[in-house]
């Protein structure tokens, strides 16, 4: 997908801004920096960035956020110099949107509205753009990230060294690449993280709603019963799951987002937005309502945990429902699904934990819950 | 690059004793015998005579090396001797010794055209700036730390804002002194970072004995991206870049690990005024 080659030399600024220090004599038109000076309190400029700790902060990579295959195919059949020698090169050429971006715009669109409702709060998402690019490509994502009017003031370009430890120095509470080892270390570490796929189809999704969907096991909840369901099938799953119904599921590593979702869903119902709350939360589930699925609701409930939408499908596929609800993403811990959602065009990422990654599904069958 | 024809000689940095040697943790207990303890600037010394080799390797009579000088304020014979006898100990390179008195370190500094002065305390550091003298703090290091490779941060903030901007500064708390500060050391920075963007392209991409980042703290994505275009006008090849928007520098400098922080105090002032 190629764009025509943006001269970007002024910063597009979401919000008009009047600029109180004097940029009179300062004849630059690129990169005018006096008006990006984020200032403190009551400004109409572009609003200063929440602390790490206080805001919920959403990591992506570059290659999530924007289309980079043709980079990445330099990268892998020329090496590091050709690649970065191209990126230069074309620096001026915006990237296209990636699997990320929708997600991305959603979560601004949400902080637009909290910060009507609550300008003083730093409770807001916060979306830093960490990537194992060199510098060199900075100038390019930096361009890129103007063109299309992204509000992303963070980034760590760590040059090819691991970005685990800045993503722990950030307080991330979600992190999304395309790379799948470096997801995995991240949830060793215990950070929410999940691998994002370009699709060729895509449905449109909502500009205004976030819409977050969630598996249950393995995802929100632990994969215990996975484990019983791979290890002895599905009638021992069902009696496991009677046996248990009252015993809460352990957690996943998603459950601490759904968390952080939740806080900011509640400071929309506080000043009276329980209807049109522009955050919605899913739960799609191969289990059934009648059995398996209760102790999973239980669970949730347990955990002071609300979600919107609770769908249990008894083993049904998922993909249609989530052509229905049209999630900005969708975390699943079984590449079977995150496939046969992106077949459908939604947008799905795939959560390496649990048993399922030592035994993927079988296309074959397709067992309810 | 323009300045390409320019590169004769050493790239000279100056250290003073008290950073190579941790003499704080000398008690009456410690045998005179031994040599003076290790200080943070050791595990910096031998880091860039693990890039000195290198470069060496590539070519074995290149000028452009760094050499490292070491100053020392008001000792007594003792403690000379010492300090020569120290050094020796540890293996490391230092090209040259002064001993000189407390007022004379600033001409010591500017005579012998020493291209970077290291050191730990931020008032030395910013005295040298305010004199045109390219000073840059020298960050503390764990001494676990796996020396693979010599990290230089040099401010996005600093390079990226133009002079007026600067002032602008004062919006976060900065004094106009600080600001002072940080104007000269705009200044100074060029003609290090022209040098060791050169030392910098002698080596590839991957497994570099030197690496170069550029942190901005306050400045937005356009101060980055403008401080990143000067490098390469200047010819430094920036490999890892940050921008903080504001966010606390602690945590993220502990991850970079830097052994020169070039920014004038931006980074220890910012952790006093986020409560603005």
């Amino acid at each position: 997908m190629s764009l025509d080659p943006v001269q970007v030399m002024k910063v597009q600024d979401p919000m008009p801004s009047t600029c109180p220090s004097a940029s009179n004599g300062d004849s630059q038109a690129s990169w005018d920096d006096s008006k990006d000076i984020h200032e403190n309190e009551d400004s109409t400029k572009k609003p200063k960035s929440p602390k790490p700790e206080n805001a919920v902060t959403i990591a992506v990579s570059s290659r999530v956020l924007f289309r980079t295959e043709k980079e990445q195919k330099v990268f892998e059949q020329k090496g590091i110099e050709e690649y970065l020698r191209y990126q230069v090169e074309h620096e001026n050429e915006p990237f296209a949107p990636g699997p990320a971006f929708p997600f991305v715009k959603a979560l601004e669109a949400v902080n637009s509205r909290l910060r009507e409702l609550y300008p003083d709060s730093e409770e807001l998402f916060d979306i830093v753009l960490v990537t194992y690019n060199h510098a060199h490509v900075g100038i390019r994502l930096i361009n890129t990230i103007n063109y299309h009017n992204l509000f992303i003031e963070r980034f760590c370009m760590t040059g090819g060294s691991s970005p685990i430890g800045y993503l722990k120095a950030w307080h991330t509470n979600l992190y999304l690449s395309a790379d799948a080892e470096k997801v995995r270390e991240a949830l060793v570490e215990g950070i929410a993280a999940a691998t994002m796929f370009m699709s060729e189809k895509q449905i449109e999704v909502s500009e205004t709603q976030l819409r977050v969907a969630f598996d249950g096991d393995a995802v929100l909840f632990s994969d215990e019963s996975e484990r019983i369901f791979k290890a002895h099938g599905l009638d021992k799953f069902f009696e496991h799951e009677r046996e248990n119904e009252n015993r809460l599921l352990d957690h996943g590593p998603l459950k601490g987002f759904l968390e952080v979702l939740g806080k900011l869903q509640k400071k929309f119902y506080a000043k009276g937005h329980r209807l049109d709350c522009p955050i919605r939360t899913y739960l799609v589930t191969a289990r059934s309502a009648a059995s398996s699925g209760i102790r999973a609701l239980k669970t949730l409930r347990a955990w002071g945990l609300e979600m919107d939408e609770a769908l249990f499908l008894a083993g049904a596929p998922k993909g249609p429902m989530l052509e229905k609800i049209r999630p900005h993403i969708y975390f699943d811990d079984q590449m079977f699904h995150v496939e046969g959602a992106a077949e459908m065009g939604a947008i799905a990422a795939h959560v390496p934990y649990g048993i399922a990654q030592k035994y993927p599904h079988i296309k074959s069958t397709n067992a309810g819950k | 690059m323009e300045d390409e024809k320019n590169c004769t000689g050493p790239l000279m940095i100056a250290l003073q004793y008290n950073d190579l040697f941790d003499l704080d943790s000398i008690s009456a207990s410690t045998n005179t015998d031994d040599a003076l303890p290790k200080g943070r600037a050791v595990t910096f010394v031998k880091a860039v005579q693990i890039v000195n080799e290198r470069l060496v390797e590539q070519k074995e009579t290149e000028s452009l090396l760094f050499e490292v000088i070491l100053i020392a304020k008001e000792c007594s014979e003792e403690i000379k001797m010492k300090i020569v006898e120290s050094v020796k100990y540890y293996g490391l390179e230092i090209g040259k010794f002064f001993f000189c008195k407390k007022e004379e370190l600033i001409n010591t500094l500017q005579s012998n055209k020493v291209k970077l002065f290291l050191s730990t305390d931020r008032d030395d550091v910013c005295e040298a700036l305010h004199t045109g003298i390219p000073a840059a703090f020298l960050y503390d290091q764990c001494d676990d730390h796996v020396l693979s490779q010599l990290k230089v941060i040099i401010s996005g903030d600093v390079i990226g804002f133009t002079e007026d901007s600067l002032d602008s500064l004062s919006d976060f708390g900065f004094s106009e002194t600080q600001i002072e500060t940080f104007k000269a050391a705009k200044i100074c920075m060029k003609e290090f970072a022209v040098l060791i963007g050169q030392m910098r392209r002698k080596f590839g991409r991957e497994n570099s004995p030197l690496c170069i980042c550029v942190l901005t703290a306050w400045g937005s994505t356009n101060v980055c991206a403008s401080a990143l275009k000067t490098l390469r006008e200047w010819g430094l090849d920036v490999d890892e870049a940050f921008c903080l928007a504001g966010a606390p520098c602690s945590p993220i400098l502990a991850v970079v690990k830097p052994h020169i922080l070039w920014d004038a105090g931006l980074h220890n002032i910012r952790d006093l005024s986020t409560h603005s």
